[in-house]
């Protein structure tokens, strides 16, 4: 809507204003009446001031410029043009207190569609779309009940008793079918009881039930509005209950009439503040682009969250290779669909970048979120990739932890197959071969039992390699005990002493190989090369990691890099997230210590 | 061999040459999974004097048999394939005489050796009629 447009609409408004407020002041008068009654006279009236008919046609105004300002921004097309109409429904409104027959008519019938309309903005607020179906069903039953009561009233009023609102002056309906004012009169009274009584409650019920069902951003942004239409609301029932009192106190017609008024100001005023709120949004992410330059891209969500006020906010990144969206450290994150979250899918050039998974309540102003992805466009592309090189990462580190873990497996396979297979065998066969040993010595043959003697002694020694052989490829007392037992068993055949410190718990299988063979692999070491007098071996767990520590007070100088083995067990420690530190001075002695993340 | 009667029957070692010191054999049920083993071990020992009352395939029936037979001495290995020749013991061991076997050595099974109520331990291939005896007539 362009700026002459709105001027004009004000314009048009200003004009509709000075008809209705002298529609009003002339309709109803500003006199006092004395009117004679069976106990004497009673005066009644003024039933308008000057005062309160400018404040009524400021309120029929006061929407209108709203809605024009509604229109020029985020709210065009929707809530706008409803705002609009509502104001000049509502001037137009204050036509049927005009003493034209034609003028009283039309406008009686149709002037309480303002009250609807502005129902209806309230529900549909701040989308323009009612989407619940008791809110609609409230929407439909208020601009249905205004014109069918209206119509029935008119049907019957002869102009003889004084309608509710309405001075006592006799008006013509154009519509009158059969004369019976007392009918006329019960209808209102039921039309009052109905819809300032019965829909207005519901329409606080609803506006509660709206306010406590809302997401914590929206309750943010709704609350100002929402608690003004329930003021304006709650003053309609209090309009209903003293429709129904004998003779209800002035005072409380001239509060109720203030109390109206200032119920849709206010109820103009959060519009207003809520449109203030969403350009605040808007300007929040103009300064997006100077803040994302200095965002480091794992804080990029938080920036994003602090733009469009969602602290729930969260980024996806989208990993083509996978499939799936990724966070900024590369984990898999599935994006909801149960409507409690909202999702909003950014592309460029039709090929998936980030969603973000943020308040649905953002959903009412999808320009607000497409400018600040937009504004993060570049840092999201540069985040998108980052978080990909992670989620890679992350796959190459579980695919090596998966690697350690299998052919762990399979060295303990293998063992338990020497061990139950071959090592069984040549043993039956020693001891087989130790009974014909005794039945040889006993047929007195010694060549034979020469020969026995040798061939047993070669067994010995094949079955002691086999079983140095499984020990060497997976101790079972590892599988069987733990760390703890394995690393004591390895330090009582181990040819020079040792000193352990280990706790004995056990641990996951993965670690619990993984710190041993580095350990088997230190203690070789310092055998090999260190000629150490003192050696000790620590492993303990702190905060999920396990820290083995082999120390020696040898000759130093291991490393990693010169093919001794550690530089593979260093692979198979950074495999499970570990880390091995090797501090080997010529002449210092060597420390070995191995990290490893453990969950237990 | 228990006759109806219920009176245990120990004949006279045949083989007196080898335990000429015994007057009546030791009785030995044989607990382990490899049958090839069973018989070989059961061989050797019958000729160095004992009897061999029974065999056993895993932890479960060799608790009952031990039951049944009341064995002076039970050979239990320890890898059974439904429980642990350790837990066996805790069971059977000290009212029956335990001798701990496998062809893996004590040190590869740490402390739990030491700690089991078992007489003691024979390596597989240590096995032999004196070993046993060293153990099982120790007092």
């Amino acid at each position: 809507m362009t700026r002459a447009v709105r001027i004009g609409l004000l314009v048009l408004g200003a004009g509709f204003g000075v008809v209705a407020y002298r529609a009003q002041i002339n309709g109803l008068g500003t006199t006092v009446l004395h009117v004679p009654g069976p106990s004497g006279t009673h005066t009644v009236g003024p039933f308008t001031t000057s005062g309160r008919s400018f404040a009524v046609v400021a309120v029929g105004i006061a929407f209108i410029a709203a809605g024009a300002i509604a229109w020029s921004t985020r709210y065009r097309n929707r809530i706008a043009p409803l705002m609009i109409a509502t104001g000049f429904l509502w001037l137009a409104r204050q036509l049927r207190y005009s003493h034209n027959s034609a003028l009283f008519t039309l406008f009686f019938l149709f002037g309480d569609l303002a009250y609807a309309m502005a129902g209806h903005v309230a529900l549909a607020y701040p989308s323009g779309r009612v989407r619940d179906k008791w809110e609609l069903w409230l929407v439909r039953a208020g601009y249905t009940s205004v014109l069918l009561f209206n119509f029935l009233i008119l049907l019957f009023y002869d102009g003889n008793v004084r309608l509710h609102q309405f001075d006592p002056s006799k008006r013509r309906s154009f519509l009158l079918f059969w004369a019976n004012d007392a009918v006329a009169l019960k209808i209102q009274e039921i039309f009052v009881a109905f819809f300032y009584g019965l829909l207005a409650s519901l329409f606080i019920a609803l506006i509660v039930r709206r306010f406590i069902q809302a997401t914590p951003r929206a309750r943010r942004l709704l609350a100002p509005l929402l608690l003004a239409v329930a003021v304006a609301a709650l003053r309609s029932v209090w309009e209903c209950i003293f429709t129904f009192v004998d003779r209800p106190p002035s005072i409380a017609y001239n509060e109720l009439f203030w109390w109206q008024i200032f119920g849709f100001i206010a109820f103009l005023i959060a519009i207003v503040d809520g449109l203030l709120r969403a350009r605040l949004a808007h300007a929040g992410v103009g300064d997006l682009v100077l803040e994302l330059e200095r965002t480091p891209q794992h804080r990029l969500g938080e920036t994003l969250s602090r733009a469009l006020r969602d602290r729930t906010l969260e980024i996806a990144f989208w990993v083509p290779n996978r499939g799936e969206y990724v966070d900024a450290f590369g984990r898999t994150i599935v994006l909801p669909t149960d409507g409690i979250r909202a999702v909003t899918k950014l592309d460029s050039d039709g090929e998936p970048v980030a969603a973000l998974i943020h308040d649905p309540s953002l959903l009412e102003d999808p320009t607000l979120v497409g400018a600040a992805a937009a504004a993060a466009r570049l840092s999201l592309e540069n985040a998108r990739l980052h978080a990909e090189t992670r989620a890679q990462l992350a796959q190459v580190q579980e695919s090596r932890a998966r690697i350690v873990t299998a052919a762990d497996e399979e060295r303990r396979r293998i063992e338990r197959d020497i061990h139950d297979g071959a090592q069984q065998r040549l043993v039956a066969l020693g001891l087989q071969l130790r009974s014909a040993q005794r039945t040889a010595g006993a047929a007195d043959d010694p060549q034979l039992r020469k020969l026995l003697e040798g061939t047993i002694a070669e067994l010995q020694v094949a079955v002691d390699e086999l079983r140095e052989l499984a020990r060497g490829v997976h101790p079972a007392i590892l599988t069987e005990d733990g760390l703890c037992a394995a690393l004591e068993a390895l330090a009582t055949r181990s040819p020079f002493p040792i000193a352990l410190d280990v706790e004995d718990e056990r641990l996951p299988e993965p670690v619990e190989a993984t710190a041993y063979f580095v350990a088997c692999e230190a203690l070789a070491n310092v055998g090999k090369h260190s000629s150490a007098s003192n050696v000790t071996v620590e492993a303990h767990r702190h905060n999920g990691v396990l820290t083995v520590e082999i120390d020696d007070d040898g000759v130093g100088g291991a490393s990693a890099q010169n093919g001794s083995g550690l530089r593979g067990l260093a692979d198979r420690v950074e495999a499970l997230g570990g880390r091995l530190v090797i501090d080997s001075p010529d002449g210092g002695g060597t420390r070995i210590v191995a990290e490893i993340p453990c969950a237990s | 061999m228990i006759c109806k009667l219920g009176i245990r029957v120990r004949p006279v070692v045949k083989a007196a040459a080898t335990c000429d010191h015994l007057l009546v054999a030791v009785s030995v049920l044989i607990v382990d999974d490899h049958p090839a083993f069973r018989a070989s071990v059961r061989a050797m020992l019958e000729l160095d004097g004992f009897e061999v009352v029974g065999e056993a395939e895993d932890g479960t029936s060799g608790i009952e048999q031990a039951g049944a037979l009341e064995p002076d001495v039970v050979l239990l290995d320890v890898a059974l394939p439904d429980m642990s020749g350790f837990d066996v013991a805790e069971q059977l061991a000290p009212a029956t005489k335990v001798v701990l076997t496998s062809s893996r050595q004590a040190f590869d099974f740490g402390r739990r050796v030491r700690s089991s109520r078992a007489l003691g331990f024979i390596p597989k291939d240590d096995l032999s009629g004196d070993a046993l005896r060293r153990l099982t007539e120790t007092p």
